[in-house]
C-alpha cells in the first residue's frame, strides 16, 4: 500500500529544495517540477484501484482520527491528485522553453507549491488542514500572478490577494465557529455530530465557508478578481489557475456542503448560483476582444455549469459535475497552452491580431480548435460525454425548476458555441494582412508534447468516456454518501 | 452591561472584523486596505482564542506529581491553529506590501481608484 501522504511530502519538499539547486547548476532546477509531478501521477494512479473499493485513510503522527490531521484518499481525493499531477506535469513541461525572463527557479519552486496546496485540499480530511492547503495554494498563486512583475500582472495580482485574503478569513471564521460548537476539527467527526443540532447555529459556519471557499472557486457574485489575474498572469499559470485552482474551489464547496453539513436545502441555491454564473460568464466572455480575458470568463461560465451539475445532487448529476471539471480543466489547459504561444509568435492579445494565425502556428492553432470545440461540448471531444451527462441528470429530475435552469444553461452553450466559433473562423479563414516576422514556426518541443497530449486525451476520453466514467461515479457516491465516508474514516 | 462580561473576547473579535471589512470595502488607499485586511485577520484570531479560553485555566501539561483536573486546562487546539493563522497571515502581509511596492513604481500612486488598467 502507498501512503497517501507521500503525495504531499515529495512535492512540498521538493519545492523548498528547487531554489537551492539553482546553485549547483542554474539548469536543474527546471527538471525538478516534471519529476515530482511525474511521481504524483504513478503514486495516484497507484492508489486508484485501492481507492476505489473504499478510502485509504491515512492519519499523520500514529493517532487514530478524530485526534490527529488525517489524510482521506477516497475516489474523489485520487481522481484530483491525479488529474491536478497531470495538468501540473503538462504545464511543467510546458515552461521549459516558455519561461524565459525573471527568476526562473523561484517559479518552479512557486508551481510546485501552488500544486502541492491543491493535491492538498482534495486529499485532506481536516477543516484545518483544508485551510492552509487553500492557503498555500491561494499566496503561491498571487505571487505566480505577479510572476513577471508588469503593470497589468501586478494589478491582477493586489486585486486578487485582496479579494482572496478575505475569503480565507471568512473560511477561517466558519472553521472558528464550527470548532467552537463541535470541538472537533475532524470533518467525518463534525459531519456525524451535526445532524444532531438546530439549523440555525450551523448556517452561519455554512455560509461563511461557502463564502470562503467561492472566493477561489469563481462562483457568480465572488469572481471579480479573476478575468484580471486570469488573463495577466504568463499563460502556462493562466492554464493552472483555470485548470486546477477553480475547480479545487469547488471541489471544496462540495466536499463542504455534500460531507461535512450534509445541506440539502443549499443544493437548489447552488444550482440557481452555478445557473447565473453560466450566464454572466458566457455574456461577459461574448464581448471580449482580448483573447485570454475571453478564455477567463469562459472559465466562469463553465464554473457555472460545474456548480449547476453539483447542486443537482442526484449521483448523475454529481458525476456529471465531476466530469465537466475533468473536461474543463484539459480543454482551458490545452487552450491557454496554445494561446501562449500565438500571442508569443504574433505579439498581439487581441483576437483581430490572430487572424490566419494556422498558417503561422499550425499545430497551436490545431490544438486551439479541438479545445474549443470540446469546450463548447461538441463529439467526438470529450466536453460532449461531460455536458450530456449534466444535461441529462437535470432532465432526469423531472422538476420543473430543473428544467427552466436546463434552458438556460443551453442558451449559455449556445453563446458560448458562438463566440469559440468566431475565434476558430479568424484563426483558419481570415488572411494574416502583413506578417512582418514571416514564415511558418514550428514549436519547440517542450510545448508540443502537452499540446499533442491533451488533444489525445481530448479525442480519446471523448470517444471512449466509459474509459472513466465508472471511476467518476465511485467518485460521486463518495461525496453524496456521507455515512460511508464516516464509517470509512472513523472505523 | 454585566450581562455582557461573558461574551466580551466575541463582541471584540467580531468588532474587529467588521472594522477590518469596513476599512477594506470603503478606504481606496492600498496600504490602508492591507491594514484593513490585518486587522481582520487580528479578529478572526482572537475568535479563535477565545474559543479555547478559559478564566484562570492552565497550560494543558501533564507532569509527574503534579495534579490537574483536564476540566481547568486550557484547549490548546486553538492556540495551535491561531499560530498557523498568524504565520500565514504575516506572509500575505509581506507578499502585499512587496506587491505594493511594485504598483507603486508602475503607477506612481496607491490610490485604488486610479489604479485601473483593466476593466470589467
Amino acid at each position: 500500500m502507498v501512503n497517501p501522504a507521500f503525495l504531499l511530502a515529495v512535492p512540498l519538499g521538493l519545492a523548498f529544495i528547487v531554489p537551492l539547486l539553482k546553485f549547483l547548476a542554474p539548469k536543474i532546477p527546471k527538471f525538478i517540477p516534471p519529476l515530482a509531478l511525474l511521481f504524483n501521477v504513478v503514486v495516484s494512479a497507484l492508489l486508484i484501484p485501492e481507492a476505489s473499493e473504499e478510502p485509504v485513510v491515512s492519519s499523520i503522527g500514529g493517532f487514530s482520527p478524530p485526534f490527529a490531521i488525517n489524510l482521506v484518499a477516497g475516489p474523489v481525493g485520487v481522481l484530483l491528485s491525479a488529474f491536478i499531477a497531470l495538468i501540473g506535469l503538462l504545464v511543467a513541461i510546458y515552461s521549459f522553453d516558455y519561461i524565459r525572463e525573471g527568476a526562473e527557479e523561484k517559479y518552479y519552486a512557486l508551481l510546485l507549491l501552488f500544486l502541492t496546496g491543491a493535491t492538498g485540499v482534495a486529499l485532506t480530511g481536516d477543516i484545518f488542514n483544508l485551510f492552509v492547503f487553500f492557503e498555500i495554494l491561494c499566496i503561491s498563486s498571487y505571487s505566480l500572478v505577479a510572476y513577471l512583475g508588469d503593470r497589468s500582472g501586478v494589478e491582477a495580482s493586489v486585486k486578487y490577494l485582496i479579494q482572496g485574503t478575505v475569503g480565507s478569513s471568512f473560511l477561517l471564521l466558519g472553521i472558528g465557529l464550527l470548532y467552537g460548537q463541535f470541538g472537533t476539527l475532524n470533518m467525518a467527526d463534525i459531519a456525524s455530530r451535526i445532524e444532531a443540532t438546530g439549523s440555525t447555529s450551523i448556517f452561519i459556519p455554512l455560509v461563511l465557508m461557502i463564502t470562503g471557499l467561492g472566493v477561489e472557486g469563481a462562483i457568480f457574485p465572488l469572481n471579480a478578481w479573476l478575468p484580471d489575474a486570469h488573463s495577466s498572469a504568463p499563460s502556462s499559470i493562466s492554464a493552472v489557475l483555470s485548470g486546477v485552482a477553480i475547480g479545487i474551489g469547488i471541489y471544496g464547496v462540495a466536499r463542504v456542503v455534500f460531507t461535512v453539513f450534509g445541506a440539502e436545502p443549499v443544493f437548489q441555491l447552488l444550482a440557481i448560483i452555478g445557473l447565473l454564473t453560466v450566464l454572466v460568464g458566457e455574456l461577459s466572455a461574448f464581448s471580449q476582444d482580448d483573447i485570454k480575458r475571453l478564455l477567463a470568463y469562459s472559465s466562469i461560465g463553465q464554473m457555472g455549469l460545474i456548480v449547476f451539475g453539483l447542486g443537482i445532487a442526484t449521483p448523475a448529476g454529481v458525476t456529471g459535475g465531476l466530469f465537466q471539471l475533468l473536461s474543463h480543466g484539459l480543454a482551458k489547459a490545452l487552450l491557454f497552452l496554445t494561446v501562449g504561444y500565438m500571442i508569443y509568435r504574433s505579439g498581439s492579445m487581441k483576437i483581430s491580431g490572430l487572424r490566419g494565425m494556422s498558417k503561422v502556428t499550425p499545430v497551436a492553432s490545431f490544438g486551439f480548435a479541438i479545445g474549443a470545440f470540446s469546450l463548447v461540448g461538441l463529439p467526438p471531444f470529450m466536453g460532449f460525454p461531460s455536458k450530456l451527462m449534466v444535461i441529462r441528470a437535470a432532465l432526469a429530475k423531472e422538476e420543473l425548476l430543473f428544467l427552466v435552469l436546463v434552458a438556460f444553461v443551453l442558451l449559455g452553450t449556445v453563446i458560448e458555441g458562438s463566440y469559440f466559433l468566431r475565434i476558430v473562423q479568424v484563426l483558419y479563414f481570415k488572411n494574416r494582412e502583413s506578417d512582418s516576422k514571416g514564415g511558418y514556426h514550428l514549436l519547440p518541443l517542450s510545448g508540443l508534447i502537452p499540446i499533442c497530449l491533451l488533444i489525445v486525451l481530448l479525442v480519446i476520453i471523448g470517444v471512449y468516456p466509459g474509459l472513466i466514467s465508472n471511476f467518476l461515479s465511485s467518485a460521486a457516491s463518495e461525496l453524496l454518501d456521507r455515512t460511508g465516508y464516516i464509517t470509512a474514516v472513523m472505523g | 452591561m454585566n450581562f455582557l462580561s461573558g461574551y466580551i473576547y466575541y463582541i471584540g473579535a467580531f468588532g474587529l472584523v467588521l472594522i477590518g471589512l469596513f476599512i477594506i470595502l470603503l478606504k481606496s488607499n492600498l496600504v490602508k486596505v492591507i491594514i484593513g485586511i490585518n486587522i481582520l485577520d487580528t479578529g478572526v484570531n482572537l475568535f479563535l482564542i477565545s474559543v479555547g479560553y478559559l478564566d484562570r485555566g492552565t497550560a494543558p501539561i501533564f507532569a509527574p506529581g503534579v495534579q490537574i483536573e483536564a476540566s481547568s486546562m486550557v484547549d490548546p487546539v486553538p492556540q495551535a491553529l491561531v499560530l498557523t493563522a498568524i504565520v500565514i497571515g504575516a506572509s500575505v502581509l509581506a507578499l502585499a506590501l512587496s506587491l505594493t511596492i511594485k504598483l507603486y513604481g508602475h503607477y506612481g500612486t496607491l490610490n485604488l481608484e486610479d489604479i485601473r488598467g483593466q476593466r470589467w
